[in-house]
């Protein structure tokens, strides 16, 4: 594959959906046993995530979820069973267009390295969320310390079962080509 | 258990560019980063199981990314108070934080603005172990401009 197929055909993928589904649903609304377990693990007693009183009494005016929960109401239900053998993924494979292009080009190292989270409005408790993730755009290729790669963004839109946009996020990765891959250089999300 | 200081929500009208967030300090060992893990509902090995995140080429397991993004929400609210509202949180990933170290969130005010019916204050900030920078990052948090109760 000549450099300008290349090119062509990761251009091709801006604005496709990441994935093979277009969008999914969380597999449960917002509920409070999910948020109490989150300010427990991060021990944050933002009492707005967890006393109602003190959350009737907010500009809220209800408990809400912790802004930047919004992703894990949406994370896939993980199959455990061979979960190392599938490289970390939680469920079977879903085809990533963009990344098995570059993997097969030879961009086989992965790094996260940008995530921006955009809050339209806080989640309630009742709230069914569903998220579209679509590629937004990749870079050309440019010389990092860890080799020639390229950066792949992609945003994860959020709306409520209305169908109106609560929240989104960007996240970046760097595929790149590994020559002396340090530690660090490990795939992460 | 001390009453958190975010009871009480920082007044917009009194914040000033260069004020400092007060800064967040986390023991973190390997429950701290299990317990984040799945409580974000993320599975994935390299956070909870060491032998694995080995053969991936880390010495230990490791932070998830949406713990990170956790404690940032934490750090800003922490400091803010409870009816101030993260509107923004963009972070750059810097080195990776591994169990038995400390990782510690600072930042500066460096913009506010009026926007709509909030306060807007903008906020540099970062979070940095032993190995130095874990992330750097920019937030904007919106304070009512009324003050509620």
């Amino acid at each position: 594959m000549t450099e300008q197929d290349l090119d062509d055909r990761l251009a091709a993928l801006i604005g496709q959906p990441m994935g093979s589904r277009e969008t999914s649903q969380a597999p449960d609304p917002v509920n409070q046993p999910m948020i109490r377990h989150w300010a427990a693990a991060f021990e944050d007693w933002n009492p707005v995530y967890t006393d109602p009183d003190w959350a009737a009494k907010s500009r809220f005016g209800e408990i809400v979820a912790p802004p930047l929960m919004l992703q894990t109401w949406t994370m896939a239900i993980p199959k455990i069973a061979g979960i190392a053998e599938r490289g970390g993924s939680p469920v079977e494979a879903e085809g990533t267009a963009a990344l098995s292009i570059l993997d097969e080009a030879g961009f086989v190292g992965t790094l996260a390295t940008n995530s921006e989270f955009e809050i339209l409005r806080y989640l309630r408790l009742g709230d069914v969320i569903s998220a579209a993730t679509t590629i937004e755009s990749i870079s050309p290729e440019k010389q990092t310390r860890l080799g020639a790669g390229r950066f792949v963004t992609w945003v994860t839109t959020y709306t409520d079962e209305s169908g109106d946009v609560v929240g989104r996020q960007r996240f970046r990765i760097l595929k790149f080509r590994p020559d002396g891959v340090p530690e660090r250089a490990i795939s992460s999300r | 258990m001390k009453l958190p200081a975010h009871r009480i929500t920082l007044d917009w009208v009194e914040i000033r560019i260069g004020d400092e967030v007060t800064p967040l300090e986390i023991d973190v060992t390997p429950t701290v980063i299990v317990a984040g893990a799945i409580a974000t509902r993320d599975f994935m090995p390299v956070h909870h199981d060491r032998d694995y995140a080995k053969t991936q080429g880390a010495s230990d397991i490791f932070m998830n990314i949406l713990s990170d993004t956790a404690y940032c929400s934490r750090f800003l609210t922490d400091w803010a108070g409870s009816n101030a509202m993260v509107r923004r949180v963009a972070i750059r990933l810097g080195v990776p934080m591994f169990p038995g170290r400390k990782l510690v969130y600072t930042g500066t005010v460096v913009g506010r603005e009026q926007r709509d019916a909030e306060g807007v204050v903008k906020v540099e900030f970062r979070a940095t172990n032993d190995l130095g920078d874990h992330l750097v990052g920019t937030a904007e948090i919106g304070f009512p401009t009324v003050v509620i109760s």
